[in-house]
């Protein structure tokens, strides 16, 4: 690192050693209209790991937080972070969403699995553990909202208990992070989910075409995607349709997914890409060929609809690190088309940050929280026939009637893994995981693993 | 589409112009949305009066509908 100029290097964090886990300090280094995270450990060598990549500007995504420290914290900040999580002290916000790991079990073998899951044997945690997790999220962040997630949650018989049980809790935005099998198998099971008060499907949606679900997850599903949607319009549940976007495989269907989503709105409430992580044993580096960034994808977007979802419409996060997301909001129009609906560079909230009146971090908890679960869930006045038109309608009641029911997000979210860990987006993360112990880890931090597959905090790993 | 409107008898009178305010049809940019209402418009200057059942009405939900996180 000390042959490259000053001017390359944008700014300085920390990381750590894909092979030791050791921390390490890290830089982001610019090369055209590309940036790395570059890192140097002085057993395993160098790693540079490309994080952002073409013309949108890297340097004017950012949404600035003051620190927020968790309401309650379980574990010390003794060896730094990543190795102190549960969480400790010296985290910068509060919990956004939490997810809440009912199962190891799958009934599907993906090649892209964060959470290892089928691999593991280890059995389901009773409802008495699961209201330990609750009680424990309820300690350390109060109400926010809940994520339940696997292993696959619906091959336990039991999940409608577990959502009535978070419900109990006081949590009041519940949503169901799924494949999508057994509920386009069984009408009835989605409505018994609604009945017991689960607000939002979480479906694994990888794209239209059977080749792209063969290559991600073996099985040929685009049948059974739609049908899960169609039960969950049934039942009354919203659904956010879920890609993992992964270079060769599936990019060129970004814009396929959106109006396809859009077609099926009001149920479905939103687009959600994932750009693809590497979790597990890598012991060469994953290329930068098979990773896409976050601007990469809304360009993508762009191009793929003539321009009419521009890049442009897109905000970093309140809640988490900037360089951990982007969203949008639209309307869906009557020819199911998509109508910007909220540009934050326009916004007062931005003029104000862009002001220097930089929001604690706790701020943007609290709108994202509220934000996505009224965004996430079936909206209230939900009909699946046309509302009667009333008379003397003018443009905003226009506007009011449809926003009511048909708005729409497309948003997305980088996860980290042990190349490109960025440890001053970890801090700021809102997405944890209630881990056995009942600690909050967050997210990239609870299923990151070393080049040899070590878990860092997941059951198992090697410390 | 704009059938309805916000004309209403109003004593407001432009205050740069000294006109009576007229009914118009306008388009209204708000929250990066553009509306068509019939508003009460000067005559002369295009200044458009935004009575308070609007603004405090249909104008704060549509605030409230768009409210982004």
């Amino acid at each position: 690192m000390n042959e490259k100029s000053s001017s390359d290097i944008l700014s300085s964090t920390k990381s750590i050693c894909p092979v030791c886990l050791k921390r390490l300090s890290a830089v982001r280094e610019k090369h055209g209209d590309d940036v790395y995270l570059v890192k140097k450990c002085f057993e395993h060598g160098e790693f540079k790991t490309i994080i952002w990549r073409g013309p949108l500007s890297f340097t004017s995504w950012k949404r600035p937080k003051k620190a927020s420290s968790p309401q309650h914290t379980f574990t010390k900040s003794e060896r730094g972070c990543p190795h102190d999580c549960g969480l400790c002290p010296s985290h910068g916000q509060h919990t956004c969403t939490a997810l809440i790991e009912i199962t190891t079990r799958c009934n599907l073998r993906c090649k892209v699995c964060f959470a290892d899951a089928g691999s593991n044997t280890a059995a389901d945690p009773s409802l008495d553990k699961i209201a330990f997790f609750y009680d424990r999220l309820m300690q350390a962040s109060g109400s926010c909202n809940v994520q339940l997630s696997g292993g696959e949650p619906t091959v336990r018989d039991d999940l409608a208990d577990i959502v009535r049980l978070g419900r109990e809790k006081g949590f009041s935005f519940l949503q169901l992070n799924t494949n999508g099998i057994r509920l386009a198998e069984d009408e009835a099971y989605a409505k018994s989910l609604k009945d017991a008060g689960l607000s939002s499907v979480f479906l694994q949606f990888d794209g239209l075409s059977d080749e792209v679900h063969l290559a991600l997850r073996g099985r040929a599903l685009s049948e059974i995607k739609e049908m899960a949607i169609v039960n969950c319009a049934l039942a009354g549940l919203g659904v956010v349709l879920v890609p993992t976007i992964v270079p060769g495989v599936n990019t060129q269907e970004l814009a396929g997914i959106i109006d396809y989503a859009a077609r099926f709105s009001p149920t479905v409430r939103g687009v959600h890409f994932q750009p693809v992580s590497y979790f597990g044993r890598y012991p060469e580096p994953p290329l930068d060929s098979a990773r896409i960034t976050l601007p990469e994808i809304l360009m993508h977007i762009e191009e793929q609809t003539n321009g009419e979802i521009p890049a442009h419409l897109f905000s970093p996060p309140s809640c988490e690190h900037a360089l951990c997301s982007f969203h949008a909001n639209f309307l869906v129009q009557e020819d199911h088309s998509l109508k910007g609906i909220t540009s934050w560079q326009q916004n007062c909230c931005a003029a104000t940050e862009k002001k220097g009146k930089i929001p604690a971090a706790v701020v943007g908890r609290e709108k994202s929280v509220s934000f996505t679960a009224r965004q996430w869930s079936a909206p209230s006045a939900c009909k699946c026939t046309p509302a009667e038109v009333p008379e003397n309608e003018d443009e905003l009641d226009f506007f009011l009637r449809r926003a009511k029911t048909h708005t729409f997000s497309i948003s997305g979210m980088a996860f980290q893994d042990a190349w490109n860990l960025d440890i001053e987006r970890l801090q700021g993360c809102c997405i944890h995981v209630v881990s056995p112990e009942g600690n909050l880890i967050p997210f990239c931090a609870y299923n990151l693993t070393s080049s040899q597959g070590r878990g860092l905090h997941r059951a198992g790993g090697g410390q | 589409m704009s059938n309805f409107s916000f004309i209403a008898e109003t004593d407001w009178r432009c205050a740069c112009c000294n006109k009576n305010l007229q009914a118009s049809k306008v388009n209204v940019e708000y929250m990066g949305s553009v509306f068509n209402v019939e508003l009460m418009v000067c005559p002369d200057c295009g200044f458009v009066l935004i009575p308070e059942d609007l603004a405090l009405g249909k104008m704060l939900q549509v605030e409230q509908l768009l409210e982004d996180k």
